[in-house]
């Protein structure tokens, strides 16, 4: 026992260095996705309102130059235009968006810039980009394992898994389970 | 100390082959459907299509704020869009996708909503539009066509 022990310790210390990284991107993106329906985890969206000359409900081909003029927009700047209703036109560039009303001339713009540092612990946590990161992602879940596996026989006596160690890990265990028997029952 | 230097060494190959991309973007498994159907012709008659799986194409409109799991693609009729609904997490679609073209591909899907839902899916819509909404004037069921997406490919323009 007391060379599991020490197999035990070795493990825990040297992986637990490892997966400190890891765990932040994936504890702090936890956090943030978890209210994803209240708000966007991802992007920082900001609409700025303008008012140009209105170029008038006529036909697209007549108003878009128009539009594009008016805004200071070079064509090269567009990526493409779409006339949403016959008062609405909407101009896409790169990372933002136009909403042009052509009735009154009021324009939106709307950007969303990735939000700094959070945008990217969500690529990884949620594994959007895939590919080789799946293989970091699964190797982590791995590791986490033997953590959880190795944890619980680090320490001995009152404070281990015969005392309190063990009412720990019991509560820990039983939580996901409750939860899990609740939901069956509620569906 | 050799480890340490492998490890970081590893980690940054690891982020030099996810940022190379390309201006053609796949999403989920792409697309593999024959044929192409125009969005003006499936909504003109949007029954026929129903549990089929189609493909269709158009400027990437709109995109789900929260989530990014629905796209609304252009019709070639101006002012009509068709909606590609993913599942949750297992395709994102950026907001940097507007203005892209987009090639769709899916079951099309008819979902009846009883009364109740069409209100509220009519006063979500009025609020996002920033325009009235009276419950009392919404008075039949509506039917939700959708494409259940398995996979898009966008191409900036």
């Amino acid at each position: 026992m007391r060379r599991v022990r020490k197999v035990c310790w070795t493990l825990h210390r040297e992986i637990g260095f490892l997966v400190v990284g890891l765990t932040i991107v994936y504890a702090v993106s936890g956090i943030a996705v978890n209210h994803a329906h209240h708000w966007d985890a991802n992007y920082e969206r900001v609409a700025a309102p303008s008012a140009i000359a209105p170029p008038g409900a006529g036909p697209t081909a007549e108003v878009e130059p128009l539009v594009l003029e008016r805004l200071g927009l070079s064509r090269a700047q567009v990526k493409t235009t779409w006339r949403a209703s016959p008062e609405v036109l909407e101009v896409f560039q790169e990372g933002s968006t136009w909403e042009v009303n052509l009735v009154t001339g009021q324009a939106v713009h709307r950007t969303a810039r990735p939000r700094p540092v959070l945008f990217d612990l969500n690529f990884m946590h949620l594994n959007t980009g895939k590919g080789p990161w799946t293989v970091v992602a699964d190797l982590y879940a791995g590791l986490l394992i033997v953590l959880a596996l190795t944890g619980p026989l680090l320490v001995r006596g009152r404070k281990g898994l015969a005392g309190r160690g063990g009412v720990m890990l019991a509560v820990g265990i039983v939580l996901p389970l409750a939860y899990a028997v609740v939901m069956r029952l509620a569906h | 100390m050799r480890i340490i230097a492998s490890l970081v060494l590893a980690s940054m190959l690891l982020a030099g082959v996810a940022l190379a991309g390309g201006a053609t973007k796949t999403y989920g498994k792409g697309v593999a459907a024959a044929d192409t159907v125009r969005v003006s012709a499936l909504l003109a008659n949007p029954d026929k299509w129903v549990g089929q799986t189609i493909r269709v194409q158009g400027k990437a409109v709109d995109v789900c704020k929260n989530r990014g799991c629905w796209l609304n693609l252009a019709s070639d009729v101006e002012g009509q869009t068709v909606r590609v609904k993913v599942t949750d997490g297992e395709i994102t679609f950026p907001p940097g996708i507007l203005g892209d073209m987009v090639i769709a591909e899916g079951v099309w899907t008819a979902n009846k909503l009883d009364l109740e839902t069409t209100k509220k899916m009519c006063e979500a819509q009025a609020k996002q539009d920033g325009k009235k909404f009276n419950a009392d004037e919404v008075t039949s069921c509506k039917t939700l066509y959708q494409l259940t997406g398995t996979g898009a490919v966008a191409t900036k323009n």
